[in-house]
């Protein structure tokens, strides 16, 4: 009687780590065009010289595309801080053994990342534009580009 | 019974210290360094992460702090933008901060060629064959972007900033 | 190459090595000796002329001493390896450096503690399992089934691949490479049918996902395992929870 393995089957595994493996590869192939994708819109095609509160609530706030940036940012503002900090768990993991201490470094880790991934995500959902504010900054812009050329001319 | 001046045997079990020099100096080629690399770069990047999204809190929060912070990005000690006043201009500051923004750049860049170069190992069967070649492929690209985006970056730094710099919002501007 | 030519290509080696005294020493030290070696020599045999004829007190694991009882495991110029595989004239330079191997206990001079090596070993249940009655023959399987985990079945566990693992020097309860290849060795043999308890122990953070794919451990290889590709086999089985049999058969040519 041969024994053939072809096809054999087991039962798929699941758990908390293959999870976690599993959702860094997917989370890194999708921020590789999230984040490269927005460091090519803030950092080359803009400048972060020419980035204000203006510039960001004129995407944010957009009635046609608005939501296409808050959604791009939104995605990649939660992908980006659970691919992080599960990156640094892995790190202290190896360096951390104590199951202990393993408590509290999580408890440190993933209150932090909560804190940014509630933050971030009010900071995205709930913008709304000040539009009291840019009219305010652009009198105070024309202000000081008036007395510095003033200053210019004499 | 006769005093000893040796000690009872024991083993020698390496500190952290230990083992990340003797670890540094392990030889072990490309998969130790891009390891190493991925690793550094990933932990960069979380830090500017952190610090990102914290200011961008600021713009519902705050956004005279949020102006102000960016400007500061722009070189302005004042925090006054350098395209309204060169009042409070500081060109180390700017130089510091261009730099420090083509560093983030390298970092997302490599880590992301880089972790396409792991997923591939897990994915694809006969990747791990090829693993060198597959380094070498993303240092190829890393430079043949890094170089273009290096000059694009640094090059404004050749001037101080535009008074009247280029408006880059829509019609609220 | 007549052996007159050789004799003459003799090379005068300088040999670090790193030695601990554990009656003595807090730490382990360097210790420099300088040799004689013929270049078809190997680094065993410069490390025995050492011990012979210089400093009967160096200590060093060796058995066989033909590259297949796995015992003269060292870090050789800062890479794991048998040293009765490496010949003197591959050796780069002047300078021969010897060190016990990372991330377990040295015991004395080039001499580390194996045990928690073999611990790791053994959580893997390294044997076959198979409670189904046995034939009266035996338990014939197809060339192709055998040659499917061929390449681990050549683990002579000597701990090249694990001490080389950089995960594995700080954290010593990760499984190992060492470990994972002879667990990949019964996962695939189509007559075992202890996989799914194989693989629930290496799902783990301590078992496979703890490899990071560095790499250092299938350059390590004494014996050409191509070590990450059989980590990487074992966790796909895991996540997709099939046992790929059928490799590419280009792969099995090339193993």
């Amino acid at each position: 009687m041969a024994y053939s393995g072809i096809g054999r089957k087991v039962r798929p595994n699941g758990g908390f780590e293959l999870a976690w493996w599993f959702f860094m590869r997917i989370s890194g192939l999708m921020l590789v065009f999230l984040a490269l994708g927005h460091l090519t819109i803030t950092h080359l095609i803009n400048s972060v010289e020419n980035i204000n509160y203006a510039f960001v609530a004129s995407r944010w706030a957009d009635p046609q595309s608005g939501w296409i940036w808050r959604l791009w940012d939104l995605t990649m503002i939660n992908l980006a801080v659970l691919h992080g900090f599960n990156g640094l768990r892995q790190i202290l993991w190896e360096q951390i053994l104590s199951p202990s201490k393993r408590v509290i470094a999580s408890t440190i880790i993933w209150g932090l990342a909560a804190v940014l991934i509630i933050g971030g995500s009010y900071s995205i959902l709930l913008f709304q534009e000040n539009r009291e504010y840019i009219q305010k900054w652009k009198a105070e812009r024309e202000a000081a580009r008036f007395a510095q050329s003033a200053r210019h001319i004499q | 019974m006769s005093t000893s001046t040796s000690r009872p045997p024991q083993v020698y079990r390496r500190g952290t210290w230990a083992r990340i020099t003797e670890g540094l100096r392990y030889g072990g080629g490309i998969g130790q360094w891009s390891w190493l690399l991925h690793r550094v770069t990933g932990l960069g990047i979380l830090v500017f992460l952190i610090i990102h999204i914290i200011d961008t809190f600021l713009v519902v929060a705050y956004p005279e702090l949020y102006d102000h912070t960016v400007a500061i990005y722009g070189g302005s000690i004042t925090g006054l933008p350098t395209s309204w006043s060169m009042n409070g201009y500081y060109w180390p500051l700017r130089w510091a901060f261009r730099i420090g923004e083509l560093g983030l750049i390298a970092c997302v860049l490599f880590h992301s060629l880089n972790g396409v170069r792991v997923v591939m190992v897990d994915f694809w069967p006969r990747a791990s064959l090829h693993q060198r070649v597959m380094f070498n492929w993303v240092l190829g690209i890393f430079v043949a972007i890094m170089i273009p985006v290096s000059i694009w970056v640094l090059l404004p730094l050749r001037h101080a900033p535009e008074m009247h710099s280029r408006v880059i919002t829509s019609a609220s501007m | 190459m007549s052996t007159a030519a050789l004799a003459s290509d003799m090379r005068t080696l300088k040999v670090k090595i790193k030695r601990y005294n554990p009656e003595l020493d807090e730490a382990p030290h360097w210790e420099e000796y300088t040799t004689e070696a013929d270049p078809l020599d190997r680094v065993l045999d410069v490390i025995q002329k050492v011990k012979w004829y210089q400093d009967e007190t160096l200590a060093l694991r060796r058995s066989c001493a033909h590259g297949v009882c796995g015992s003269d495991a060292m870090r050789i110029n800062g890479v794991n390896a048998l040293a009765c595989k490496i010949l003197v004239r591959n050796v780069k330079g002047d300078t021969l450096t010897l060190e016990p191997i990372l991330g377990l206990p040295v015991i004395k001079d080039l001499i580390v503690d194996m045990k928690p090596f073999f611990d790791h070993y053994k959580s893997v249940m390294p044997f076959l399992i198979n409670d189904e009655p046995a034939p009266t023959t035996e338990r014939l399987q197809s060339p192709a089934d055998r040659a499917r985990f061929d390449e681990t079945t050549k683990c002579i566990l000597c701990a090249c691949c694990t001490t080389a693992c950089p995960p594995f020097w700080s954290d010593n309860k990760y499984v190992g490479p060492a470990a994972i290849v002879n667990a990949h060795r019964f996962i695939f043999d189509s007559r075992d049918r202890g996989a799914q308890e194989r693989l629930d122990i290496l799902n783990d953070a301590e078992g496979v996902w703890r490899c990071r794919t560095v790499f250092n451990c299938t350059s390590a290889c004494p014996r050409d395992i191509k070590v990450t590709q059989a980590i990487s086999e074992v966790k796909r089985a895991l996540l997709g929870g099939s046992i790929e049999m059928d490799r590419d058969p280009l792969q099995i040519i090339e193993a």
